[in-house]
């Protein structure tokens, strides 16, 4: 598959106060980027649980964001931080089930940063088009 | 029971259905299993749409119900309550955003349908795991908190307690009022803002409904909608509000000048001031930051800046009353003292440390004590003795006499002082000055028993059996330490504490022609200066370390030397030489430096080799002293000694291991500073006070450590012109060493209050107290603290207002480097009656002071606004005041007052605002479209270099005063406050409201409402009337007296539950707590807020979130595979 017909699947954990917000001003301010994200609304990133994450890899994601509040700016206090834990931990096991870390990707989007959302969106579906579809995803049986 | 799945996807006219082929994803969910009816409609949020889905729901029966249209966010409640009027709950609804998500962010059709087929098949897989949930009901507490005094915080609290409502309103300046109290006139109306902004305040304080909180900050913030707990932070305005008259007598003596931030600097004001006359609250408040470095440098703990302030009012005899309050030897001091006070002063930032010492002198030479009327002594019987009448012995005495004790000073010698009177030669402190002082403590009625010798003629029993409830013992350290070399017996061979003595005494040893001192502190200087005096030809001090090394003060050494005193460095006597059993020379070592010993300074190690004479006739040993203590043997009484030889004392108190017994002073200390042994000596009079009291003197311990002072000072100024520290006339050398006169001259009046103007008040208030004297009310109180309120309320309205931004970064415009050019806010208070120029615009002159109008007047627009390099947002209120600033000029300073504007668009937008700018331009004003490049200063002129872009070529225009509009920028701790509210900030750093256009006053925080200019830039009419709005908000909640909490809480299955008790510690709002009998956590319903912190991590699964369960998002989620397996992508 060229890295032009590869279409990756990105599954994006953003939390309802923040990175959802930015999702929806860079819809209203009409910022275009790729389709591969799709969105998963929940509370706080603090309510991710891992097993969502290796699920979506499971499943066939190219890649997962977990995206959140800024550092302090959390709406629950500190959810936000309680994701990077997870996430960091994630990173350290993911190799074990055959994905590269970098598949993970952990951001800060704030309620006002559409231009930011459309940006993050835009790399991250660069970078995953680089690295290819993941093991699973190339012996899936579809 | 059967899944009956009604989907719908909205075309949003042309917004979804431009991309999106909308028939084909309705067709696609169609073939879903479960699902009932697809359709597809033009506006699904319309009234028809919504009924589509209630006759949908009522007539198939439908059990869930997707839409796909726009985020949740906007319509998710509207199809909610659509389900809830079909009888459906509310909660079997979800929605997929697939205009946000979909048709606005993609270009090509066909991959746009391709996401919003999967994003709607997540959303209906997801919809099949949903449960009814039940919003639970609370009370809404009925009153309302309002966050910022300004124009938006005053008119949402007059509104709210209009109508009856309970409403605190927390300001964090002294008063209320804001921005536009600080404004002259108002755009377009030009209505004076204080005719039509201080009636609103004087209602404020006046409406019973309304509480005013003024100087106070909000510290926490907890609940939820209807039901906010705040905790606010009331600063102590140190004046008592409600005794306060406003009468201004306090800032009249007040000796402190600070630049006023009401007058954004360009007006002074006291340390005890009020904003402006029509300030709300009226009462005053003094600005106290911490003590400043001098005084809690000062061993003795001396007010320090409060008496260099009254001295430069020319108070000198209040100065010195508070010297005395912990110091009863000024004039002693001020000559004497080696003012650590000066090493800590912050002025040495800007040129030199204030001369501290000279101005004590100063006062203290100034004062007339005897003039005073005596203080009031509450007598009492206990006597106490005090031993040793040294610095400690009497400022012991001086203070406990002043508690009333019977004090009975004795002292060995037939002469009151001490050390002060045989340690420190006449030159340095003349014996009037001391007699002058200690007169002073005896005339408060102290009995003195001169020439009494502790050991000889009394002991501590015999003090004991004579009545004496305490003793004091001062006895000071009088006993020279011996050099340990050879020859040292020889006729010739001096000590020098006993050289002094003799002298002091007038009876002075017969010395040589040449006299080698030996030693490197102030003994020895002293030593040596005295030998000079005494007509010594040639005085040599022999040190050992280096001149950096000696701890005599540098002044000292350097006085030294101009008298003629050579200075031997690096020098160690071996052994006196002498002849005939009479000395005739020093033989001495070379030294060099090694590494630092004990002390921290570097060990001499003798060079080899290096012996060499020192002739000399008189060698006088200056090593150091240690306390005579051979009486204790016989007398002592089971006193402590430590192993230098100093008595032991608990710290506090001053008590030695014998209770009735304390201590201070070089006795216990060792040899130190004069000031150091009054400290203590005052230390011992309270803990004496507290032992005859019957008091615990362990707490006195633990006071004396005390909290950390803080560093809290007002800020060194920038840019304050150097000014030389006074410099004391000295008298010539060669006439100083005629005799004993005094070296040093006190400072003449002039100089003496400009150099305590030199004062940067780093503690703004000097607590010189002056204030508590004038005001009549007794309405001050210098001990105040801060104040915690708690408040409970149902919701809160936040106005908080803006900053001006600082044009100082914007260099080529020069503001802060050419004196006339102005912030908008600046010019403000110019024009402003109450303000620095009382209403008159006046150019400034070197001197920052404000002279003469100017001829000619540049107004610049967009000046950190409208600039990426600063804001990019538009400021919005600049263009309509620049008009009104160029009325004010034509109107004020007169109409051939040349005016130009530089504009980049002119925005009048409002009501009267196109027809002001006619009327200004009608009146002459200059429009130059262009802002400018830079502006330079030539020929005393500001000449503004730009180019004007509608004419299409340069200009230079020369004025006398430049006016910046700055833009108005969020607060600099904007996101701090937010973080308190749980609220955001835009990416301009303004509050972020819910929705822009159909929630402008609401915030992500339900409860929280936003007025005014924290939310955007905008003038007072919009100001008002969105503070009014935001008011509405609150009294709807309020009158509604209830409201619907989301039930989408968490829950802990106690089936599942392992008791593992980790969602414990996760949980933000210790919602959860362990049921020690069930082994199970349980979660508190009413705490939690749904975060899902929890169920993030709960191993065996337990704790899940209602609506975010974790078999609902893994639904989600093989919707989406799903569907991207099927399609592709």
């Amino acid at each position: 598959m060229s890295h032009d017909d590869f279409e990756p699947t990105i599954i994006a954990f953003v939390c309802n106060w923040c990175t959802y917000t930015a999702a929806d001003l860079a819809g209203t301010s009409r910022l275009i980027y790729p389709i591969n994200v799709r969105l998963i609304r929940v509370m706080c990133t603090g309510m991710v649980d891992p097993k969502y994450v290796i699920k979506a890899f499971l499943e066939g994601a190219d890649a997962v964001l977990v995206s959140g509040c800024h550092p302090g700016d959390c709406h629950y206090i500190n959810g936000n931080f309680k994701a990077r834990r997870r996430v960091k931990l994630l990173k350290e096991i993911l190799p074990q089930f055959g994905f590269e870390p970098e598949r993970l990707k952990l951001t800060w989007i704030g309620a006002s940063d559409g231009l930011e959302f459309a940006h993050i969106v835009n790399e991250l579906v660069s970078a995953v088009k680089d690295l290819g579809p993941t093991e699973v995803r190339k012996t899936m049986v579809l | 029971m059967d899944m009956r799945i009604g989907f719908y996807i909205c075309h949003c006219g042309i917004n979804i259905a431009g991309r999106v082929d909308v028939e084909a994803v309705a067709e696609y969910i169609g073939t879903l299993p479960g699902v009932i009816v697809s359709r597809d409609y033009k506006f699904m949020c319309s009234d028809p749409g919504q009924e589509m889905i209630v006759d949908d729901i009522r007539e198939h029966g439908l059990n869930r119900v997707v839409v796909a249209s726009c985020s949740p966010r906007l319509h998710g409640k509207t199809f909610m309550s659509a389900c809830r009027r079909a009888g459906l709950n509310p909660y079997y609804f979800q929605m997929a955003s697939v205009r946000e998500q979909v048709s606005w962010v993609t270009e090509d059709p066909a991959r746009a349908t391709d996401k919003a087929k999967s994003l709607s098949r997540a959303a209906v897989n997801r919809v099949r795991l949903h449960e009814s949930l039940f919003a639970r009901h609370a009370k809404v507490h009925p009153d309302v908190l309002v966050v910022g005094g300004g124009i938006a915080g005053i008119q949402a609290a007059l509104d709210i307690g209009s109508a009856g409502r309970k409403v605190y309103l927390v300001e964090r300046q002294p008063t209320i009022g804001g921005h536009m109290l600080q404004f002259d006139k108002t755009f377009p109306t030009l209505d004076c803002a204080a005719c039509i902004g201080t009636p609103k305040m004087v209602e404020v304080a006046q409406n019973s409904n309304i509480e005013l909180i003024s100087y106070a900050e909000i510290q926490e913030v907890s609940g939820f909608i209807g039901n906010y707990t705040v905790t606010v932070r009331k600063r102590p305005r140190y004046v008592i509000e409600g005794v306060c008259t406003g009468c201004g007598e306090c800032a009249n003596v007040c000796p402190v000048s600070m630049p006023s931030e009401w007058d954004e600097g360009l007006g002074g004001r006291a340390a005890v001031y009020r904003s402006f006359p029509q300030a709300v609250p009226i009462t005053y408040v003094i600005d106290k930051r911490d003590r400043a470095p001098c005084t809690t440098a000062c061993p003795a703990g001396i007010n320090v800046q409060g008496y260099v302030q009254l001295i430069k009012l020319g108070k000198y005899d209040e100065a010195v009353r508070l010297i005395m309050e912990r110091l009863p030897l000024p004039g002693v001091l001020g000559r004497v003292c080696p003012h650590f006070c000066e090493q800590q002063c912050r002025r040495a930032e800007v040129d030199s440390a204030v001369a501290i010492r000279e101005l004590k002198r100063f006062a203290a030479d100034h004062a007339d004590p005897s003039r005073w009327e005596r203080p009031v002594i509450e007598e009492r019987e206990e006597r106490v003795a005090v031993v040793g009448s040294g610095p400690a012995g009497l400022s012991a005495a001086y203070y406990l006499r002043l508690d009333g004790f019977q004090v009975t000073l004795f002292e060995a010698l037939d002469k009151l002082g001490g050390m002060l009177r045989v340690g420190i030669p006449d030159y340095r402190l003349p014996p009037d000055v001391l007699d002058r002082e200690i007169d002073q403590i005896l005339d408060l009625g102290v009995e003195v028993r001169a020439g009494t010798v502790l050991g000889r003629d009394f002991t501590l029993d015999s003090l004991k059996d004579e009545g004496f409830g305490a003793v004091f013992l001062g006895i000071g350290a009088h006993r020279d330490l011996s050099l340990g070399v050879d020859g040292e017996g020889s006729e010739g061979v001096l000590r020098a504490v006993d050289f002094l003595r003799r002298v002091n005494l007038g009876d002075p040893a017969a010395l040589g022609r040449r006299v080698a001192v030996v030693g490197g502190g102030n003994v020895a200087v002293d030593a040596a200066r005295v030998a000079k005096r005494l007509g010594a030809e040639e005085v040599e001090i022999v040190y050992r370390r280096s001149e950096a090394e000696m701890p005599a003060y540098p002044e000292e050494i350097h006085e030294a030397k101009t008298e003629g005193i050579s200075v031997s460095c690096l020098k160690a006597p071996v052994r006196v030489k002498s002849e005939n059993g009479r000395a005739v020379g020093l033989e001495c070592i070379d030294t060099r430096l090694g590494p630092p010993d004990m002390s921290g300074r570097r060990r001499p190690e003798p060079v080899k080799d290096s012996e060499h004479l020192i002739r000399a006739d008189t060698i006088i040993t200056a090593i150091g002293q240690t306390v005579d203590n051979r009486w204790a043997r016989d007398a002592g009484g089971g006193l402590e000694w430590t192993g230098r030889g100093t008595l032991t004392v608990r710290p506090g108190a001053m008590q030695t291991s014998v209770p009735f017994v304390f201590a201070a002073g070089d006795a216990v200390s060792g040899p130190a500073s004069v000031v150091e042994a009054v400290a203590a000596g005052r230390r011992a009079a309270r803990g004496i006070g507290r032992y005859l009291d019957g008091e615990d003197l362990e707490q006195e311990a633990v006071e004396a450590e005390g909290p950390d002072p803080g560093k809290d000072w007002n800020p060194v100024p920038q840019g304050l012109p150097g000014e030389p520290r006074a410099q004391p006339s000295l008298l010539a050398p060669e006439e100083r060493i005629k005799g004993f006169a005094e070296v040093e001259e006190a400072l003449d009046e002039d100089a003496a209050r400009a150099e305590a103007d030199r004062c940067l008040n780093c503690g703004v208030c000097s607590e010189c107290m002056q204030c508590v004297k004038v005001c009549e009310a007794n309405a001050i109180d210098h001990t105040m603290q801060a104040e915690e309120i708690q408040v409970q309320v149902g919701s809160i309205i936040l106005a908080t207002g803006y900053d001006l931004w600082d044009p100082t970064p914007m260099k080529p415009f020069g503001y802060g480097r050419y004196r006339n050019v102005f912030t908008s806010l600046e010019f403000e208070r110019m024009n402003n009656a109450t303000g620095p120029t009382g209403g008159r615009i006046l150019m400034r002159d070197e001197n920052g002071a404000f002279t003469h109008p100017p001829e000619s007047v540049a107004i610049v627009h967009c000046v950190g606004s409208r600039d990426d390099r600063y804001h990019a947002y538009c400021s919005r209120v600049c263009c309509m005041y620049a008009l009104k600033y160029g009325h004010l000029v034509h109107d004020k300073v007169g109409p051939d007052t040349a005016i130009y504007d530089f504009y980049i668009d002119m925005r009048c937008f409002g009501k009267g605002y196109e027809e002001f700018y006619r009327r200004c331009q009608e009146e002459g004003v200059q429009f130059i479209r262009g802002k400018p490049a830079e502006i330079l200063h030539e020929d005393g002129k500001l000449v503004l270099v730009g180019e004007d872009t509608l004419m299409g070529r340069r200009y230079r225009v020369p004025v006398d005063m430049v006016v910046l509009c700055a833009a108005m920028q969020a607060r600099a701790d904007a996101g701090e406050t937010g973080r308190l509210f749980g609220i955001n900030q835009g990416r301009d750093g303004f509050y972020l409201e819910e929705h822009p256009k159909l929630a402008p006053l609401s915030t992500a925080s339900d409860g929280i409402y936003l007025a005014g200019t924290c939310q955007a830039p905008r003038d007072v009419p919009d100001t008002v009337a969105q503070a009014s709005g935001a008011a509405a908000k609150s009294l709807s909640l309020a009158s509604l007296g209830e409201v619907e909490i989301e039930p989408t809480t968490s829950w802990i299955d106690p089936d599942i539950c392992a008791g593992c008790q980790v969602c414990i510690g996760l949980c933000p709002y210790g919602a959860i707590e362990f049921d020690a009998q069930r082994m199970v956590s349980v979660v508190n319903d009413a705490v939690c807020k749904g975060c899902g912190s929890c169920s993030g991590f709960c191993p065996s699964g337990a704790a899940r979130c209602a609506s975010f369960k974790s078999v609902q998002i893994m639904a989600e989620m093989d919707g989406i595979f799903d569907a991207v397996h099927e399609v592709g992508r």
